[in-house]
């Protein structure tokens, strides 16, 4: 099921990155992740056939690219931090409103809660509000020229059985 | 004839990223206006000439469903044109928001897409010498 999940969640992350700001990402399978403290977190929660939270850990670097080209800057104009909140917390939405269809088909309905960027200073679970002992059903880590993004697909509960995954 | 837009998302970045996608494309641009959520989208249609609504779905204060809702019930707003702009992906919801008259493009979009849309919804084009 893990395995399932992740190469979803991949291809619509994947996919979304190069739609939305042109970015092109490639599935890393290594585990060495870069440190967490050069990275920015955000958080969405979703309702529906089984819910859960997804979170987005995405390198400065990367979130800098991601925030200029959604907002089409020329090179050497600068995002403000507001804006590469806000092209997180977007992008973070947008990977959950088509990763959870592309999961449970579109004859289901999801609720998606209002994504938000975690605090820097928290550890990763708390400051999404998961449960400690809580681990990821699907971990995704792309490689991008800029850095790393990575996802982490935390369920409450099992995936009801009558939903097949594609 | 220059066509006044009003976007609605509550992400800047995102309203930001339709008028650089609107920009790209031929439609005539009058005024844009901008809300950041469905209650601000109502009062600029209070208070402004508005050709066609772009509308996100999932916002805080009130939701795009519930402004089309209230669109329809006033006389003044009935008619304008609302593409729903939406990373939703239940059928049913998107089938919900097309009855009430929107049309439907999901997120993330091509610059292609909206272009077809809004002259597909506004009739434009459809006269032009190719």
């Amino acid at each position: 099921m893990s395995a399932e999940l992740e190469a979803i969640m991949s291809q619509v992350a994947i996919d979304t990155l190069e739609k939305l700001a042109f970015m092109f990402a490639f599935s890393d399978e290594g585990e060495e992740g870069r440190p967490w403290d050069s990275m920015v977190a955000g958080s969405v929660s979703f309702t529906g056939p089984f819910s859960g939270t997804l979170v987005m850990a995405i390198s400065i670097e990367v979130l800098q690219v991601l925030a200029a080209n959604m907002l089409g800057l020329d090179d050497g104009e600068e995002t403000t931090q507001d804006h590469r909140s806000d092209a997180l917390k977007e992008t973070i939405n947008i990977i959950c409103g088509n990763l959870l269809p592309a999961i449970a088909g579109d004859e289901v309905v999801f609720d998606i809660g209002v994504p938000g960027i975690l605090p820097a200073d928290q550890e990763m679970k708390k400051g999404a509000g998961i449960p400690d002992g809580l681990d990821p059903s699907a971990k995704v880590t792309l490689d991008l020229d800029e850095g790393q993004c990575v996802l982490f697909l935390f369920l409450d509960g099992e995936i009801p059985k009558d939903i097949v995954l594609p | 004839m220059a066509i006044n837009i009003l976007i609605v998302d509550d992400s800047g970045v995102m309203r930001s990223m339709i008028i650089r996608t609107l920009r790209m494309t031929e439609v005539p641009l009058g005024e844009i206006h901008q809300a950041g959520n469905g209650r601000e989208g109502l009062d600029i249609l209070d208070e402004q000439w508005i050709d066609l609504a772009i509308v996100d779905i999932n916002m805080p204060v009130m939701n795009g469903e519930e402004m089309i809702d209230r669109m329809h019930e006033d006389p003044e707003m009935n008619g304008i044109p609302v593409i729903v702009v939406s990373t939703e992906g239940s059928k049913a919801r998107i089938e919900r928001l097309e009855h009430k008259g929107a049309v439907f493009i999901h997120k993330p979009f091509t610059a292609e897409i909206v272009c077809d849309t809004i002259n597909s919804i506004l009739g434009l084009g459809e006269n032009d010498e190719r």
